[in-house]
């Protein structure tokens, strides 16, 4: 009988191998196509492509009042009009998604711009509910063969993890990941700090609470707060980008974003702007050391030039963006 | 854990594999430990619910069958009816208890402050509950000897593959089939495969693509036209069939791997000339179960017409209300029994007669029969009465009303290849058809199905639906 099994597995496994041809060459693509467009972007980069420019909202997002509404990747095709720019985004993507994008270009273009934020090196980015939904979009580019993707992506498999799965994980770095600082400073992590500014922070001239701006400070807390290492996942992923580069030969630039480091200093204070700082000074060195061109636009962008007034984003206005596409292009070439 | 996962997937080729590596005597404790871990992948803890009802099952078994006196043995069947029914009462119903209880006090203008109980029904409660009970029932009738296993009867209320939607077995199949001594067979594997792959097929890909359109339609059904609201009520009617079917028929398949038999749950129930045929092909076990355990005692048949039509209306209440816990459910079940009484007396006053066969009258009568359940199931689907309504309302006035449209050419599909393997499949399970078919026909429907199930199934991945009951 274990012949016949045998036998008959191994007709199987023929089967299920001529089965994964037929979908390649046929809905595979229609299927990358709707669900995953990034991704199929990227396995139809057309050929001579200079420059892949990778980015999420900070490269779309416009303010009303701007005199260009031109994207970032689209002000550096337009100060470098030569240059065969293709532009691949969408919003709240980070590195940790860009890594298997990169692996479905068959047409490798000169060089890479990857957008590097700050903020999705935070526990609530990383952690983020938004995440299911892109590890949803990569399952069918994964490496692994396709029709094993699409089957593996309808039993749901890939990081699906519940709003309080989620809550919980972001809750528990901020608990007990230890701010460390070379001077002292009374608050030893993310939650005392947030607590302490939730529940006294800002004062309104007349004595009462000020609950808008202690909001907003919490959350620049939430958003900034923590040291990075080489342990951080995000890092991991950039790590990652890295080899890839190195494998194949192509050109990395990491367009650090702009931060409102002013605004976070009046907020909160020189604390959060020490930690702020010195993870770019990580980054930039890190990056810069593996071969990388750390474009550090950290600062770069004033802080009338952030569109959101009351949230942490990088958001620019048409200044913004035109200094940030300036950057770049000074180091691209 | 679902059967549709990575999770299952791995889980079953490997409980089988030390099944029949293990010798018979220790079997039971592998099938025990299995199962155990299968149902505490959902909610660890509710475990102790089925260790108590294991309990109080096996033990009332035991008691009934020692005692003498027809007095005790009623105590001891009670002890264990309404402990069973108290268990899926205080999960199941509580909250719905509540809310009634606050409607009728504030009716009656008195104040009322309903606790709300805040916890997740456990999985499969009425299923597991209702299958230990016929236990006791079976041995209290004296048709049953009580188990002096307890091994063996807690697998017989745990068995994985039917423990959380049945097909609801009475002790005498499954028991038996949980002792029987097997040895691994290859036609058990053949049969297993052809029945898991059927499954996956139907609930993967039928019914979880037609899940998204349903959905989106009942979200919202005054943006869409009549047209629309109208496939989605078709399309639910096989989004269910295809769920429940397929999860049965995964079930099946599973336990056949081990070398046991279950019992078919279904049979084309979309194919029934009349209500009355299809709660004989629909979800065959529980009409079995509520025939044998509430209609008869209740006087059956052989009671006046009146008495008879308030049972049948009595079974199709209890029927609405196990599914859930909602007064939607409830008519849903009512609206059976109406039709139900109406259809079987427009058949005696006209003495009309019926026969199996394929003719224009019974595929007449068959169309009939699919478009009163499909309308019956909008409360089924509906989350309330006025969901229901709008879907209702929306179906009699959007035909002028420029309402959204969805893309149906899939679904028309999916459901296509369902109808036709029903009408194939009308006298014979899908693992004996192909059994009966020639190496080249069959192989060619495996990788067809393996196709669809790869390729084709539905991203949504929703649980089956049957498992909130």
């Amino acid at each position: 009988m274990i012949k016949k099994v045998s036998y008959k597995l191994i007709l199987l496994l023929i089967i299920v191998t001529s089965l994964n041809f037929i979908y390649l060459n046929t809905s595979y693509k229609h299927q990358l196509k709707r669900n995953s467009p990034c991704a199929y972007q990227c396995q139809n980069l057309p050929e001579g492509t200079d420059v892949v420019y990778f980015g999420e909202s900070s490269n779309t997002t416009y303010a009303d009042a701007d005199s260009t509404k031109l994207t970032i990747s689209e002000l550096v095709k337009y100060y470098n009009p030569k240059l065969n720019l293709v532009t691949i985004d969408t919003m709240a993507v980070h590195a940790g998604i860009y890594k298997y994008w990169l692996k479905e270009m068959y047409n490798k273009p000169k060089a890479v711009i990857i957008t590097m934020n700050l903020r999705s090196f935070s526990a609530s980015w990383i952690h983020s509910s938004l995440e299911t939904q892109l590890r949803r979009s990569v399952r069918l580019s994964r490496p692994e063969p396709k029709i094993w993707n699409r089957f593996l992506l309808s039993l749901k498999n890939f990081e699906d993890r519940t709003e309080a799965e989620l809550d919980s994980s972001v809750q528990k770095h901020w608990r007990e990941d230890s701010l460390i600082f070379p001077f002292k400073f009374k608050h030893q992590n993310v939650k005392q700090w947030d607590l302490a500014m939730g529940s006294g922070g800002w004062l309104k001239p007349d004595g009462s609470w000020d609950m808008e701006k202690s909001g907003l400070a919490t959350h620049y807390i939430k958003a900034y707060a923590f040291n990075l290492n080489e342990k951080n996942p995000r890092i991991r992923d950039f790590d990652e980008i890295m080899l890839w580069s190195k494998k194949n030969g192509v050109k990395v630039l990491f367009n650090l974003l702009s931060e409102n480091v002013a605004f976070a200093d009046s907020l909160v204070g020189k604390e959060l702007v020490y930690l702020m700082r010195t993870n770019k000074e990580f980054l930039v060195n890190r990056y810069n050391k593996m071969g990388a061109v750390v474009v550090d636009n950290f600062e770069l962008v004033d802080k009338t030039d952030f569109i959101d007034k009351n949230w942490t984003t990088e958001h620019y206005n048409g200044r913004g963006r035109m200094r940030i596409a300036k950057s770049i292009v000074s180091k691209l070439n | 854990m679902l059967f549709n996962s990575l999770h299952f997937l791995l889980f079953l080729p490997a409980v089988a594999a030390l099944y029949y590596l293990l010798p018979h005597k220790y079997r039971w404790i592998l099938l025990f430990l299995g199962s155990c871990y299968f149902y505490m992948a959902f909610v660890p803890s509710y475990i102790l619910i089925l260790f108590a009802i294991i309990i109080i099952d096996y033990v009332s078994g035991l008691v009934i069958e020692r005692s003498i006196k027809k007095r005790t043995k009623q105590v001891y069947l009670l002890v264990s009816i309404l402990s069973n029914v108290g268990i899926l009462c205080f999960f199941k119903y509580f909250n719905f208890l509540e809310s009634n209880l606050d409607s009728v006090v504030t009716f009656l203008g008195g104040n009322y402050k309903p606790s709300e109980l805040n916890i997740i029904l456990p999985i499969g409660l009425s299923f597991h509950t209702f299958q230990s009970m016929s236990y006791t029932i079976e041995v209290y009738r004296g048709n049953q000897k009580a188990e002096k296993h307890l091994g063996y009867f807690a697998n017989y209320v745990l068995f994985f593959p039917q423990m959380v939607a049945g097909p609801i077995e009475k002790y005498s199949q499954l028991g038996s089939e949980l002792k029987k001594q097997i040895s691994p067979i290859y036609d058990n594997f053949a049969h297993g495969f052809r029945l898991i792959l059927f499954g996956l097929f139907i609930k993967m890909t039928v019914a979880d693509n037609l899940a998204p359109i349903v959905n989106e339609v009942y979200a919202d059904p005054k943006a869409y036209n009549s047209i629309s609201i109208l496939n989605a009520i078709i399309f639910f009617s096989f989004q269910i069939y295809a769920d429940f079917f397929g999860y049965s028929t995964i079930a099946s398949g599973a336990a056949k791997l081990l070398g046991i038999d279950l019992i078919n749950n279904f049979r084309t129930p979309y194919l029934s000339i009349s209500i009355n045929d299809f709660w004989k092909r629909w979800h065959i076990s529980l009409t079995t179960w509520f025939r044998e355990y509430v209609f008869i005692p209740l006087g059956g048949s052989r009671v006046s017409t009146f008495k008879w039509a308030v049972n049948i209306i009595i079974i199709f209440f209890v029927s609405g209300l196990w599914h859930g816990a909602s007064w939607t459910f409830v008519v849903w079940g009512l609206l059976h029994g109406i039709v139900y009484l109406f259809e079987r007396g427009l058949t005696k006053l006209f003495k009309l007669q019926f026969k199996e066969e394929a003719s224009i009258i019974n595929f007449l009568l068959g169309v009939k029969t699919f478009f009163i359940v499909s309308f019956i199931w909008i409360f089924f689907r509906a989350e309330t009465f006025d969901k229901a309504k709008e879907i209702i309302t929306s179906l009699v006035n959007n035909w002028k009303v420029e309402g959204k449209d969805v893309i149906y050419g899939y679904a028309f599909f999916f459901i296509g290849v369902l109808v036709f393997f029903d009408i194939l499949l009308k006298k014979n399970r899908i693992d004996s058809w192909l059994g009966e078919r020639n190496e080249l026909v069959r192989w060619g429907c495996y990788s067809v199905l393996l196709f669809f199930v790869l390729t084709m199934s539905g991203m949504e991945n929703l649980p089956f639906i049957y498992f909130q009951f």
